[in-house]
């Protein structure tokens, strides 16, 4: 079975590769060049990175007590995180009256495969795509990041959503269904909370994946830190372009820690005790202070 | 139904109506399990499905309680189609993640109408129900951390709560030890003196022979009907 396995990875390796010489021409040498060249301009004009993007404008003035509030750097991941928080919110919001409605094990396919059609819609257009169009429709902005990132998220999410949803034990949902439940009640008093630990966990994750982003939205006028990316990369300025994705790495990095913690609130690590956040940094074993229960 | 000293002609009819009516039932998943299966219970009654592992008895218990097609025949329940069927699964099927309030609460709002007074009629027959299984004092814990004979208990309460006239239950008794299991059945039994009828799957006879009014036996494909004395006749007067 082990080596069955094993092979059949090794199978899907080979046929990677071979797809990737055909998609080089062959030309293997390309890669060597390649490399050489991300070594010089990383070395001669990413590094090292200019911090001067965390500190104030010249223009506009400064008013704030705060030199560092109105720096590019903040600036614009505010403006990022505060496009990715309210996308995520509303996405989430239109996942969930989407999602239970396309899990094969809450409603008949009649109901279940129009919409899983309308979620692979949605999410068959990338978020920059959403972008263009929503620039195009209602002009440059943060709104229009809002906007496109919303529509994508309810297509991802929902998908992640409604397969968590079809993966849940049925012995709940099945006495439900007997007692005389109706379809609304099971969704909202059994499904949902018993999946809200990975409800929670891609709720958290969207949020990342929307920051990260909300980079690449800013690149076609959508707002937030990807604006400043786009403008720093068209003066050559690599060097402020790596200080701005280094930031965009720390906030990615402590999003993951709220999640973590997030997570142990609704899954049986709520039992025991948390890890501190020197345990994490230091990845000390966590001792379980409290039996889980008896059965 | 409303317990009354005169009984009325419609009420007297559906009385001695059988509460459930298997017509030529074929059980299985693609291969039929048994023989064709015919029979009616009544009201009040008490029966075990007995048997080997593999013969199909949680399958008959789900096919009973719809969640199963039957591959032939028919079964057909006479009860309320809102709250009077009650299933306990093997596993329970409670929310773990829960509390025990909130698990049983989904059985006592099965049969309310939503008004401005349901969530207090609704909190106070959650409590009731708890109250009968010996758990009110857990009510706030979360289900996960129960013992297995305390979600039994639990999922018995939830099943209580809206009141099913007939309750369908998966290994009801055979993972508890005699002093759960009479606290579990004497829990049930107000409702059985009132007419409504229990099927419960064992895998062991001791507890189930204390209570049942009538056996089933699955064995190789073949269904019988017993008496709890036939049974134990036919088992060679061990009872198991």
């Amino acid at each position: 079975m082990k080596a069955r396995l094993f092979g059949a990875i090794g199978a899907l390796g080979l046929i990677a590769i071979f797809v990737l010489s055909d998609l080089a021409d062959g030309d293997w040498g390309r890669f060597g060049g390649g490399l050489e060249n991300l070594a010089v301009f990383f070395t001669e004009s990413m590094w090292p990175p200019d911090w001067s993007v965390l500190e104030a404008r010249s223009y506009p003035p400064c008013e704030a007590q705060l030199e560092f509030t109105c720096s590019v750097g903040y600036v614009g991941m505010l403006e990022t995180l505060k496009i990715a928080f309210v996308s995520t919110i509303l996405g989430f919001l239109g996942a969930m009256l989407l999602s239970p409605l396309a899990a094969r094990n809450l409603q008949t396919v009649w109901i279940s495969i129009p919409v899983r059609i309308l979620l692979a819609a949605v999410r068959s257009l990338p978020s920059l795509i959403w972008a263009i169009i929503f620039v195009i429709v209602i002009g440059f902005g943060p709104l229009s990041g809002v906007l496109a990132m919303t529509f994508y998220t309810v297509g991802y999410l929902g998908k992640l959503q409604y397969e968590t949803f079809e993966g849940m034990e049925s012995a709940p949902l099945e006495a439900g269904r007997a007692m005389g439940l109706s379809s609304t009640s099971i969704t909202t008093n059994i499904v949902i909370p018993e999946n809200s630990n990975h409800l929670l966990s891609q709720l958290i994750f969207m949020f990342e994946y929307n920051v990260r982003h909300g980079t690449v939205i800013g690149i076609v006028g959508a707002g937030g830190i990807g604006y400043h990316i786009i403008n720093y990369m068209k003066f050559l300025q690599y060097d402020k372009v790596l200080a701005l994705l280094l930031l965009i790495f720390v906030v990615v990095i402590i999003i993951d820690l709220i999640s973590f913690f997030a997570r142990s609130f609704v899954n049986d690590q709520g039992d025991v005790r948390r890890p501190t956040w020197l345990n994490l940094i230091l990845k000390k074993p966590i001792e379980s202070s409290q039996a889980e229960s008896s059965d | 139904m409303k317990r009354s000293s005169l009984w009325t002609v419609s009420e007297r009819a559906e009385l001695t109506e059988p509460l459930l009516t298997l017509d030529n039932l074929v059980i299985g998943y693609q291969e039929p399990l048994t023989e064709p299966i015919s029979l009616e219970v009544g009201r009040g009654e008490v029966i075990a499905i007995l048997g080997p592992s593999g013969v199909g008895k949680t399958t008959l218990l789900r096919t009973i309680a719809g969640l199963v097609m039957p591959l032939g025949g028919s079964s057909h329940q006479r009860v309320d189609k809102q709250g009077g069927l009650g299933y306990i699964p093997q596993n329970l099927g409670l929310a773990r993640h829960g509390t025990v309030a909130h698990n049983v609460s989904l059985g006592a709002g099965v049969r309310m109408k939503w008004s401005l007074s349901m969530y207090g009629r609704r909190r106070q027959k959650t409590m009731e129900a708890l109250a009968n299984v010996g758990m009110e004092h857990k009510a706030t814990e979360p289900v996960r951390r129960l013992s297995g004979g305390q979600k039994r208990r639990v999922a018995t309460a939830r099943t209580l709560a809206h009141r099913p006239q007939l309750i369908l239950a998966d290994e009801f008794l055979s993972e508890l030890d005699d002093a759960n299991a009479t606290a579990v059945m004497d829990a049930v039994s107000p409702l059985l003196e009132e007419g409504s009828s229990l099927i419960m799957v064992e895998h062991h006879a001791e507890h189930a022979l204390k209570y049942a009014t009538r056996v089933w036996k699955l064995d190789d494909g073949k269904f019988s009907d017993l008496t709890v004395q036939g049974w134990i006749s036919a088992e060679g007067g061990e009872g198991k």
